[in-house]
C-alpha cells in the first residue's frame, strides 16, 4: 500500500521466569531479536520453547522478567491497536456477524459506521469472504475463520502484525492454501510481521528472516535469511534453494526437539525406540 | 431472532422437500393429470393446481407444518391431557388411596369457578398485582444482579470483597426473609417486591459471574488488542460473551421469583394470586384454590416463555453455536 517506515520491533535481552522460588521455570533467556519495518520474520522452535511467550510480551499481554520489548523505540506495556494479533485459537466474537467482527477495531477507534462498513467489506473481499459478511463465525470453517481473523487484525491499519501459530489448528491442505493467501495479503500491505510457528516449510515460505529457538530455556539459536524472491508462489517450494533452506533448518531444529523431549534423547537420538537413527537423524522427525 | 427464524424456515422447507415431498406428490397426483402440462416443472415444490378448492387450498398452510412439529404438539397435548385425566378420574371416583380426592374439586367445578370469577374484576386485579410485583422485583434484580455479576466475575478483588457476604445471604430462602422484610420496608407492597427481588437476584448474579468465568480468555485478549478500553470491553465483549449464561440465570431467577412471590403473598399479602389462593382456602372455596394454582402455573409459563423469546431475539448467533444444532 504505502511505504511503511514504522513498525520496528525490538526485543532486547529478554528473560521470562514463570513461578517463584522452588517452582521457578526459566521460559525465555536472554533473547534479543528485531523486526525491521515491512519485514516478515518468523520465530520457530520446538513446543514449549517460549516462542508464544515472546509474542505475548510484544502484544502487551504480559511483562518480561528482565529486558524489554519496544515498538518504534517506545517500550510496550499494554495491548493496543497499533499491533494486530492473530491467535492460534479461533478468536472471532461469536455474537457478531463476520462483517461486524472485522469492523470491531474500527468501532473501538470511533470510526463512523459508514466508513467502517466500507473498510470491512474491502477487507472481506480481499479475504474472498465478502459473500459471508452476514454469517456468524460458527457457520464458517476453520480456514475461513482464520482468514477473517487476519483481516480483522489488519482493519485498524496496525504497524505490525503478530501471528501466534495462526494455522496450527488447520489441516495440512488448508494450511498450504492459507500460507499462499497470507503471503498475498502481506504483499499488498507490506507491514512488519512477527510470525510464530513450528512448521519449517511454513516459516521459510513466508519469511524474510527466520529465528530458530532452542528448547527450554528458550534462546535464539540461529538466525537465517531467506533470500527467495518476492512475491512468493507455491512453485517455489520445489526449488533447490527452498529445499536447501528446509534441510538446514531441519538440522538445527531436530537437535532442539530431541532436547525438548528429554535430556537423554539429545545425546542418544531415537536409537532406544527400536529405530536405528543417530542424533543427527534422517531429518524426518519434523 | 430474525436470522434464526429465517434459518428455521429454510430448514423447514428443506425437510419438506424430502420429507413431505412424497406426501405432496401423492395427494397432488390424482389432480395433476391435465393442468400441469403447461406448468413447467421448474418449481419442484408444491405444484398446486388452482382447479381444486377445499383441501388443496389448505395445502400451503399445512405445508409449513413439519411432521416433527406435529409430533411435538401431539406429545404436548398428551402430556397436559394425562394431567387432566388423572385429575378427572381421581375426582370422579373420589379415590381414597392414601391421597384423598374427597374434597378435591372436579375440573368442571373449577371451570365454573373460572367463569364466575372471570366476570368480576376482583380476580383480574389480583393477577395484575402479582404481575406488577414480579415485574418490579425482577427488573431490580436484573439491574443490580447483571452489572454486579459482570464486575465480580471480571475482577478478583471485587469478588473477594462481595462473595463472602453473598455466600452467607444466598442460602437464606426468600420466604425466610418475609418477617424481616415486613419490618424493613415501610409498606406491604415494597416488602413483597423485595421478597420477589431476593428470589430472582441470586440466580441472576451467580449465573452472570459464571458466565464471565466461562468466557474464552482469548476473546478478551482479542478485544483488548483491537483497542477496547475497560468500559468498552465490558459492553462489547464481556456482556455479550456472558449473555447465554445470564439468560440461564434469568430463567432460573424467574422461577424462584414466582415461588417467592406466591409465598410472600400467602403470608403477608393483600391482593395477588397467592393471596387469592390462600383466601380461598380460608373461605373453604375449594374450586378457587385450584383455579389459583392453575393461574400461577400459566403465569409462570408465560413469564419463562417471554424470557426464552427475548433470549432467542437477543442471541441469534446461538442457533449456530456448536452443540445447539440438533
Amino acid at each position: 500500500m504505502n511505504t511503511v517506515q514504522k513498525g520496528h520491533i525490538n526485543v532486547r535481552d529478554m528473560g521470562v521466569i514463570f513461578g517463584a522460588n522452588d517452582n521457578e521455570v526459566i521460559a525465555v533467556e536472554d533473547v534479543s531479536l528485531n523486526v525491521q519495518p515491512g519485514e516478515f520474520v518468523s520465530l520457530i522452535g520446538p513446543s514449549g520453547c517460549g516462542k508464544s511467550t515472546i509474542l505475548s510480551i510484544v502484544a502487551g499481554f504480559m511483562k518480561p522478567t528482565s529486558g524489554e520489548a519496544q515498538l518504534d523505540g517506545d517500550p510496550i506495556t499494554k495491548p493496543g491497536s497499533d499491533r494486530g494479533v492473530v491467535f492460534q485459537q479461533y478468536s472471532l466474537f461469536p455474537w457478531l456477524s463476520v462483517r461486524k467482527n472485522v469492523e470491531f477495531g474500527l468501532k473501538m477507534a470511533g470510526v463512523p459506521q459508514g466508513k467502517r462498513n466500507i473498510t470491512a467489506r474491502e477487507l472481506l473481499d480481499l479475504a474472498g469472504l465478502l459473500s459471508f459478511e452476514n454469517h456468524y463465525p460458527d457457520q464458517l470453517s476453520g480456514g475461513m475463520k482464520q482468514r477473517i481473523g487476519i483481516v480483522r487484525a489488519l482493519a485498524t491499519s496496525p504497524q505490525v502484525l503478530l501471528m501466534d501459530e495462526p494455522f496450527g489448528a488447520l489441516d495440512t491442505q488448508t494450511r498450504v492454501v492459507m500460507q499462499e493467501i497470507l503471503t498475498n495479503i502481506w504483499q499488498q500491505f507490506r507491514i512488519s510481521v512477527l510470525f510464530i510457528t513450528h512448521d519449517i516449510e511454513e516459516s521459510i515460505f513466508l519469511s524474510d528472516r527466520v529465528y530458530v529457538m532452542t528448547a527450554r530455556p528458550g534462546r535464539i539459536k540461529a538466525e537465517i535469511k531467506v533470500p527467495l524472491p518476492r512475491p512468493r508462489t507455491a512453485e517455489m517450494t520445489d526449488t533447490p534453494e527452498f529445499i536447501t533452506l528446509v534441510q538446514e533448518l531441519k538440522r538445527l531444529i531436530r537437535e532442539e526437539s530431541l532436547a525438548a523431549m528429554g535430556p537423554e534423547l539429545k545425546t542418544r537420538g531415537l536409537t532406544g525406540f527400536g529405530m536405528n537413527v543417530g542424533p543427527k537423524g534422517v531429518g524426518e522427525i519434523f | 431472532m430474525f436470522n434464526r427464524a429465517r434459518a428455521k424456515t429454510a430448514n423447514i422447507s428443506l425437510v419438506d422437500s424430502d420429507g413431505d415431498y412424497a406426501k405432496a406428490a401423492n395427494s397432488v397426483e390424482t389432480v395433476r393429470v391435465e393442468p400441469s402440462v403447461a406448468q413447467a416443472p421448474a418449481v419442484p415444490e408444491p405444484v398446486v393446481p388452482d382447479i381444486e378448492i377445499g383441501t388443496l387450498k389448505m395445502k400451503p398452510l399445512l405445508e409449513r407444518v413439519t411432521r416433527e412439529q406435529v409430533i411435538t404438539a401431539l406429545l404436548a397435548c398428551i402430556s397436559i391431557g394425562a394431567l387432566f385425566l388423572f385429575w378427572y378420574l381421581g375426582t370422579k371416583y373420589r379415590v381414597e388411596l392414601y391421597i384423598r380426592f374427597k374434597n378435591v374439586p372436579t375440573p368442571y367445578e373449577v371451570f365454573r369457578q373460572a367463569i364466575e370469577v372471570g366476570s368480576s374484576t376482583k380476580f383480574l386485579v389480583n393477577v395484575l398485582y402479582s404481575v406488577r410485583r414480579i415485574l418490579f422485583g425482577f427488573a431490580i434484580a436484573i439491574a443490580i444482579g447483571v452489572p454486579l455479576g459482570l464486575i465480580i466475575g471480571k475482577y478478583r478483588r471485587v469478588s473477594d470483597l462481595f462473595m463472602p457476604a453473598i455466600e452467607i445471604l444466598r442460602p437464606i430462602p426468600a420466604i425466610a426473609w418475609v418477617p424481616m422484610s415486613i419490618m424493613l420496608w415501610p409498606n406491604n407492597e415494597a416488602a413483597i417486591v423485595f421478597i420477589t427481588f431476593i428470589g430472582a437476584f441470586f440466580p441472576i448474579l451467580l449465573n452472570t459471574v459464571h458466565g464471565v468465568h466461562s468466557m474464552d480468555g482469548v476473546l478478551i485478549r482479542a478485544g483488548r488488542c483491537l483497542g477496547a478500553g475497560e468500559v468498552r470491553l465490558f459492553w462489547n465483549v464481556i456482556l455479550p460473551g456472558s449473555l447465554p449464561h445470564i439468560f440461564t440465570g434469568l430463567a432460573v431467577g424467574m422461577g424462584v421469583a414466582w415461588v417467592s412471590l406466591i409465598a410472600a403473598e400467602m403470608i403477608s399479602g393483600q391482593f395477588g394470586v397467592g393471596y387469592f389462593t390462600w383466601e380461598a382456602y380460608s373461605l373453604v372455596n375449594y374450586p378457587a384454590i385450584v383455579l389459583g394454582m392453575i393461574t400461577i402455573g400459566v403465569l409462570g409459563l408465560i413469564c419463562s416463555g417471554i424470557i426464552r423469546m427475548c433470549g432467542i431475539f437477543m442471541m441469534p448467533w446461538l442457533a449456530y453455536a456448536p452443540g445447539s444444532k440438533k
